[in-house]
C-alpha cells in the first residue's frame, strides 16, 4: 500500500473525524499517543472558529490574555467522557472538531440525550450556575476541544472589552438552539421531528462553512431515536421513506440532502396538515 | 435433444472471445469476490472486532439488510478436482455434531445484529449442503429463524448448492418448503470417461430430476456449474455435454477453469496429469463453451458466469444494479454478510472476517462459548476506494470517472497514476478503452475482467503476493 490517495476536497473537521472511524479500527484502536503539536499550539488567533467565538475587535494583548486561559485538551476518542453529571469545577468547552452528545441519566437506568454538539458549539453551559455539571458530555467520534475555566473567564471578560458581550451572544445562540428540542418534541408527527433535526444540523454545518447538504451522522440511530423520542425502527423507516422520495440519499452514516426545499416543507408542516 | 437457437439479432455480442488475447493474458489472479482478498486477512482481527463492527453497523440510519452464508463441509465422496474446504465421510451423525455447533454459533452471532435487519439473501454452500437430511436441514433453518428475521418475500435470494447424486424430487420439495428459491447444481461434465477420471459419476437423468423438481416447486433460478480443463476432456466430447446442459435450460451457467495444484489440494493428486488437456486444448474448450452459450442466448455476466437475458442477474446488469460478494454475482446491493460455519467469510461494515478453517478449531471455540472468528481485516479508506473501482469494473465493465471522483472525493488521475499506466498498457492490447470520462472494458476484454481489475489491486505489488494460490484464467 504505497500509494496514498490525495484528497481533492479538503476534509472538513466533522467529516474527517467520522469518516475516519479510527476507534473502530483495531490497528489504531488504542487511545492514540500521537499528539498533533501544531493542533495543540494553535492559538485563538489562528482558530478557524474565531469568528464564532471571539469579538471582532479583539486583538494583540487581549488575545494573548484569552490564549492564556484557554486550555486545549488532548483530543477525546469516541466514547470519551468530557465531564460527568455532578462533577465539580465545571468548565465551558468549545468543540473545535468532531462532535459530542450530552445526556442525563434517568431513574430507571436509561438515559435521555439532550443534544448533539458539533464544531463551533459550546458544551458545559449547564455548569454556569455553580452546582457542577448537570449532564454528561461524551464524544461521538474523535473530537478536540478548548476548555475555558469559568473562574478565569469571568476575570478576563472583565478586562477585555467586547468579550463579555460576545460571550452573551454565543450563550444566547446556544440557548436558542437548545430550545429547539422541546419545540421539536412537541410535534406529533415523527417525520416532522426528523426533518427539523436534519435541517438544524444542515444549518449548523453551513454556519461553520461546511457543505450543508452532506451530513455525516456521528450519532447512531439508537442515539437519534432517543433524542427524537422515537423507536429505532421508526427512525430507519423515516430515512427509508425520505430516500425513496428522493429527498435524501443515505449511504451508511452519510446523508446527502437532495431536496432541501422538500425537507424544509416537512419540517414546517404542522401536525394537522396532510395526515 | 435439439436446442432452440436464437435469431442472430438476439445473440449477445457485448462479449467477444478472442483466443489469442486470452492466451496472452493467462496469468494467475484473484477472483475478487472481495477486495482486499482473503490472503490479506490478519489474525489481530477477532471476535471483539466483529462485535464492534456489528454494533456500529446497527447504528446506521438505515442499517443494511443481511446476507447469510452457511458452510456445510461434508461430502460423501471426494471429487478429485475439488479445492474446497471439505470433510469426506459417510457418517451422517457427524452432521448432528456440526449442526449443534452451528446452532451455538447462531445463538452467539444473531444478537449482534438488530432484529429489524431482514435477511434477504441466504446461501448454503459446501462441501455438499444436501449432506444434511430433511430433518437436519429443518433444524438448521429453525435455528436460523430463531435468531434472524429471514425474509419471506419474493425478493429473497435463498440459494443452496445441491449434489444431484444424493438428491431427488422429494429433497427439492423439502427445500422449497423451507424457503429456498435458488438452486445451484454441480455438473462439471456429463462425459462418463471424464466423470470416472474425477470420481464424480452423475447421470443426466439424476440431474434432470433435481432441476425439474426445482422448477415445479417454484424456484426462481437454477444455476449449473461446469468445469473446463478436466482430464480426458476434448471439444468433441464436450460438445455433447454442452448440448445436454442446454437441454436442461438452466437460468445461469458457471464455467470454471480447472486449476491443477496437487501440491496444495491433496485430492487433486488422484488426477493423472498426463490426461489433462494442454493449454491449446483448454483454450479451444473455453472458446467452444463461450460460443455455444452465446449462440443459445446466454449473456456473459463476467468472471465465468452466464445467464439467460430474463434472469435476475442479467436484468440487474442491464439496470446497473449488479453486485459482487463472496457468493459471487448478486442482485442484492449493500448487505452486511454474516458467515456461519467452519471457514466461512463475512463482511460487516468496513470489515471482513473469517471463521476457523479446521473443524477441531471451530468446535473448540464454540465449546468454550466463543465466536469462532479467527482472522479478518478492517478496511482502510484506500481499500474502499480500490475495492469500489474493482467492483464497478467486475459488474458493469466500466468506471465513470466523474461519478467515481464525486463519490469518493478524490482526483482520479492524481490518485491512480500507476494504475492508469497499467490500464493504458492493456488498452494497447485492446482489453479496455481509457478515456477522460470513463474506463470501459471492451467486448474482447470482458473475458479478461480479472486482468483489468488487477490494475487496482495494491496488494499484488507486495512481496509474496504474485502467488500460486490464485488460479489462472486458462
Amino acid at each position: 500500500m504505497s500509494i496514498p490517495i490525495p484528497l481533492r476536497r479538503p476534509i472538513a473537521p466533522v467529516r474527517e473525524a467520522s469518516t475516519d472511524t479510527a476507534c473502530d479500527n483495531p490497528r489504531v484502536s488504542k487511545p492514540s499517543t500521537i499528539v498533533n503539536l501544531r493542533e495543540l499550539r494553535q492559538s485563538c488567533a489562528d482558530c478557524a472558529l474565531s469568528q464564532l467565538c471571539l469579538p471582532a475587535s479583539i486583538g494583540g494583548a487581549d488575545l494573548e490574555r484569552l490564549d492564556d486561559i484557554v486550555r486545549q485538551r488532548m483530543p477525546l476518542d469516541r466514547g470519551g467522557v468530557l465531564f460527568r453529571e455532578g462533577s465539580a469545577h465545571p468548565s465551558l468547552f468549545v468543540v473545535r472538531s468532531g462532535s459530542l452528545k450530552t445526556f442525563v441519566s434517568l431513574p430507571e437506568g436509561d438515559t435521555q440525550i439532550l443534544g448533539f454538539h458539533i464544531a463551533g458549539e459550546l458544551v458545559g453551559l449547564d455548569g454556569l450556575a455553580g452546582n457542577g455539571h448537570q449532564c454528561t458530555a461524551e464524544a461521538l467520534e474523535r473530537s478536540s476541544l478548548c476548555e475555558v475555566p469559568f473562574a478565569s473567564l469571568s476575570d478576563v471578560a472583565a478586562k477585555v472589552p467586547g468579550l463579555q458581550h460576545q460571550l452573551f451572544r454565543v450563550m444566547s445562540r446556544e440557548f436558542v438552539r437548545e430550545q429547539q428540542h422541546p419545540v421539536m418534541m412537541g410535534r406529533k408527527q415523527a417525520m416532522s421531528r426528523l426533518a427539523i433535526f436534519l435541517r438544524s444540523l444542515s444549518e449548523r454545518l453551513r454556519g461553520i462553512g461546511h457543505d450543508p447538504l452532506e451530513l455525516n451522522l456521528s450519532m447512531s440511530r439508537q442515539e437519534l431515536a432517543n433524542y427524537l423520542g422515537l423507536v429505532i425502527e421508526t427512525v430507519s423507516r423515516l430515512f427509508s421513506r425520505l430516500q425513496a422520495q428522493g429527498v435524501l440519499a443515505v449511504d451508511r452514516r452519510i446523508v446527502r440532502i437532495l431536496q432541501p426545499a422538500a425537507l424544509a416543507a416537512l419540517a414546517e408542516k404542522s401536525d394537522d396538515e396532510g395526515k | 435433444m435439439p436446442v432452440t437457437r436464437l435469431p442472430a439479432s438476439l445473440i449477445d455480442r457485448s462479449a467477444i472471445f478472442d483466443p489469442d488475447l486470452v492466451a496472452r493474458h493467462d496469468v494467475s489472479g484473484p477472483r475478487y469476490t472481495s477486495y482486499p482478498t482473503a490472503p490479506q486477512f490478519r489474525t489481530d482481527f477477532g471476535a471483539a472486532e466483529l462485535r464492534r463492527m456489528a454494533h456500529a453497523s446497527n447504528g446506521d440510519p438505515i442499517p443494511r439488510a443481511l446476507s447469510i452464508y452457511v458452510h456445510v463441509p461434508f461430502c460423501f465422496s471426494p471429487c478429485f478436482y475439488c479445492g474446497c474446504n471439505r470433510v469426506i465421510t459417510r457418517d451422517t451423525r457427524r452432521a448432528d455434531v456440526y449442526l449443534d455447533h452451528l446452532a451455538r454459533e447462531i445463538a452467539l452471532t444473531a444478537p449482534l445484529f438488530d432484529r429489524d435487519r431482514e435477511v434477504v439473501q441466504l446461501h448454503l454452500g459446501g462441501g455438499t449442503p444436501n449432506f444434511l437430511d430433511a430433518r437436519q436441514m429443518t433444524a438448521l433453518m429453525d435455528a436460523l429463524r430463531s435468531g434472524f428475521a429471514l425474509g419471506g418475500g419474493d425478493g429473497r435470494e435463498f440459494g443452496i448448492e445441491v449434489d444431484p447424486r444424493y438428491a431427488d424430487a422429494e429433497t427439492i420439495r423439502t427445500l422449497a418448503e423451507l424457503g429456498f428459491n435458488r438452486l445451484s447444481v454441480g455438473i462439471q461434465d456429463f462425459d462418463p470417461r471424464v466423470q470416472q477420471a474425477v470420481n464424480r459419476v452423475q447421470s443426466e437423468e439424476q440431474t434432470r430430476i433435481v432441476i425439474d423438481a426445482a422448477r415445479e416447486h417454484g424456484f426462481r433460478s437454477v444455476s449449473v456449474d461446469l468445469i473446463l480443463g478436466l482430464p480426458r476432456q476434448t471439444t468433441e466430447r464436450f460438445a455433447r455435454t454442452l448440448d445436454a446442459v442446454l437441454a436442461l435450460a438452466p437460468d445461469r451457467i458457471a464455467t470454471y477453469a480447472y486449476a491443477h495444484l496437487p501440491e496444495r489440494f491433496r485430492a487433486q493428486r488422484q488426477i493423472d496429469a498426463t490426461e489433462l488437456p494442454d493449454a491449446a486444448a483448454r483454450l479451444a474448450l473455453l472458446g467452444q463453451c463461450t460460443r455455444a452459450l452465446g449462440d443459445a442466448g446466454y449473456r456473459y455476466i463476467g468472471m465465468d458466469h452466464f445467464a439467460l437475458p430474463g434472469d435476475d442477474l442479467a436484468v440487474a446488469q442491464r439496470a446497473g444494479t449488479l453486485h459482487r460478494n463472496f457468493q459471487g454475482y448478486s442482485t442484492h446491493a449493500d448487505c452486511d454478510l454474516v458467515g456461519l460455519g467452519v471457514s466461512s467469510i463475512g463482511h460487516v461494515g468496513r470489515s471482513f472476517h473469517q471463521n476457523a478453517r479446521e473443524l477441531p478449531d471451530y468446535y473448540a471455540a464454540l465449546d468454550a462459548g466463543l465466536l469462532p472468528v479467527q482472522r479478518g481485516l478492517v478496511l482502510a479508506d484506500e481499500d474502499l476506494v480500490r475495492g469500489d473501482a474493482i467492483q464497478r469494473l467486475m459488474c458493469h465493465g466500466r468506471l465513470d470517472i466523474a461519478a467515481f471522483e464525486q463519490h469518493h472525493g478524490i482526483d482520479f488521475a492524481r490518485s491512480f497514476p500507476v494504475e492508469l499506466d497499467r490500464l493504458r498498457a492493456l488498452a494497447d492490447d485492446g482489453l479496455v478503452d481509457v478515456a477522460d470520462d470513463a474506463i470501459r472494458v471492451t467486448a474482447r476484454g470482458r473475458y479478461l475482467l480479472r486482468i483489468v481489475a488487477m490494475c487496482f489491486d495494491a496488494y499484488l505489488d507486495a512481496p509474496n503476493a504474485a502467488s500460486p494460490r490464485y488460479s489462472r484464467a486458462l
